[in-house]
């Protein structure tokens, strides 16, 4: 390699390493941008449709960007504003009296067959941390308003300069990139994009079924909060193995607490059953499983590491992250080989 | 498919076209008239309409064509790749000229023996772009300041996904590439066993 050559390189690795440092440094950008490049990856086969064959496409463009926005935010409002979630927060009070009620009986039934006294109130205190988080959270309201502000802004921005500018974009930033690396950076990179284009629509479908299984399954047993709880399950099977179980707890919680008597415990935990059991056999196999392809026990230390660095969003990205970590090992290993 | 056709048939069958000035079609459209000598460098298109295996790609044809493609500048002595590289591309001479070496042990660092020097419209790499996991079988290394245009493996598989046509055409050139190099190296065999009978009867 020529001096140049040297030059050119340390010069792209060290600007790229800037614009890493950058993205950690200002989440309130990145992360935005992220979620951007993220329904922008998502709409892919959308855009291609809509644009090819049809000179219009600024046209389909505004239009998918339309579409993009309101995918973000429209879920989130409607649950949040849904009958389901104003009467669940209505049954705080009873909820706690309820779970108090049962907790004393048990400390009368320890007392009655041990002789023990119980002095300690769990309850309370649980019930006490989570209405101390929900001031919390009410008082830092106005805060995360504002950061939705900003979202609904600049999400739409970002969407839109990814429709129009990011192939312009991506040949001028790959024109920057030195010789010796261009051709192995460049189909990586295509990989990486395609891969986690593929998983994000994968798991988004994946959970759209089975919050749809679930929400109808509820509905059909007379089980209450289906809409809500159907969501809740959606969203959190995005998380691989830990999904189901954290998807079940609210469920399980409102089926503990009811004084109904028609609330079949044994019906949700059968509906749930079901939902996963067709998810593990049909709709994993055929739509995700083939797009990561990363044994059981790397899925689970991704997540915790993923939780670790970057919390929730974290937990979701680092899937593809990590098969393409596994893509680029494998090329490293590959021509390694070769040269020894 | 020219571009009057694509916008007729467009036209026809009730799609949109665009009803305002399209500024790189123009740019694109002055830089491949035969008559616009004023502009000192060659274009895409012209370089292309010289490469014969591209001569069934109509203009229209050759215009998508080069929005597929890269556009890299080596330097003299530049090493474009190495034998036993992964190959992912295929690169056509723009301007320069490409040196062609390969090793017949194949694992040393060396770049080892001269085989050819390819000119100005003359394309290399083709394997890189068709078999799933490639391995260069020469080094290729700048002999002077070259420009190369280079199509890549996800460049292919976009250009099937928007413009099938262009695409499937594409591989059916590339394929005739190969079947010549094929042909070529068949000949090449017979000669060699030729001689080589021709030596054991001599001996």
């Amino acid at each position: 390699m020529t001096r140049n050559q040297k030059i050119k390189l340390y010069l792209f690795l060290f600007l790229l390493t800037a614009a890493a440092f950058f993205a950690i440094l200002f989440p309130r950008l990145t992360l935005p941008f992220g979620f951007a490049y993220i329904i922008f990856l998502m709409s892919k086969p959308l855009t291609l449709w809509l644009t090819t064959g049809t000179r219009k496409q600024r046209l389909g463009y505004f239009f998918l960007v339309l579409l993009g926005t309101g995918f973000l935010f429209f879920p989130v409002i409607a649950t949040m504003y849904s009958a389901d979630f104003s009467s669940l927060t209505d049954q705080f009070p009873h909820a706690q009296r309820a779970l108090q009620e049962k907790f004393f009986a048990f400390k009368v039934m320890v007392f009655e067959r041990s002789g023990f006294r119980l002095n300690v109130d769990p309850v309370g205190l649980v019930m006490g941390k989570i209405e101390t988080h929900g001031t919390d959270l009410l008082s830092s309201f106005p805060n995360y308003l504002s950061l939705l502000l900003e979202w609904v802004v600049l999400v739409p921005i970002f969407l839109y300069f990814f429709f129009m500018e990011s192939r312009q974009f991506s040949r001028r930033l790959l024109e920057a990139i030195p010789n010796p690396i261009f051709e192995k950076s460049y189909v990586l990179f295509s990989q990486f994009n395609t891969k986690f284009g593929e998983y994000i629509i994968a798991k988004f479908i994946e959970a759209t079924i089975l919050g749809t299984i679930v929400t109808i399954g509820l509905l059909s047993i007379g089980f209450p909060y289906p809409f809500l709880l159907g969501f809740i399950a959606g969203v959190t099977n995005i998380l691989p193995y830990l999904g189901p179980v954290l998807g079940i707890l609210p469920a399980l919680a409102v089926a503990f607490l009811a004084k109904d008597p028609s609330v079949s415990m044994v019906g949700m935990l059968a509906v749930f059953a079901l939902a996963n059991l067709i998810d593990m056999i049909l709709v994993f196999p055929l739509l995700v499983s083939k797009i990561v392809n990363l044994h059981p026990i790397v899925v689970i230390v991704s997540i915790i590491v993923g939780s670790q660095l970057a919390g929730v969003v974290g937990m979701i990205v680092v899937i593809p992250f990590v098969a393409f970590f596994k893509l680029l090992f494998k090329e490293i290993y590959k021509d390694l080989s070769v040269q020894l | 498919m020219s571009y009057e056709k694509d916008m007729l048939e467009r036209i026809e069958r009730g799609e949109q076209v665009n009803d305002r000035l399209d500024i790189p079609l123009l740019r694109y459209l002055w830089d491949a008239s035969p008559l616009s000598f004023i502009t000192s460098r060659e274009s895409y298109h012209d370089f292309f309409k010289r490469i014969t295996v591209l001569s069934s790609f109509s203009d229209n044809e050759i215009r998508l064509f080069t929005k597929f493609l890269h556009h890299r500048d080596f330097q003299t002595n530049e090493v474009i790749f190495k034998q036993g590289d992964s190959g992912y591309g295929f690169y056509f001479i723009f301007s320069g000229a490409v040196n062609v070496y390969a090793n017949q042990a194949g694992s040393s660092g060396e770049i080892g023996e001269f085989v050819i020097k390819l000119e100005k419209c003359q394309y290399f790499g083709e394997m890189g772009l068709l078999e799933e996991f490639n391995r260069r079988s020469a080094t290729a290394i700048a002999a002077e300041n070259t420009i190369l245009l280079g199509i890549f493996k996800p460049d292919l598989d976009r250009m099937l996904e928007q413009y099938p046509v262009l695409g499937a055409k594409f591989l059916r050139e590339t394929a005739l590439i190969m079947a010549n190099r094929m042909g070529q190296l068949t000949r090449e065999i017979v000669a060699l066993k030729k001689r080589v009978r021709e030596l054991d009867l001599k001996a």
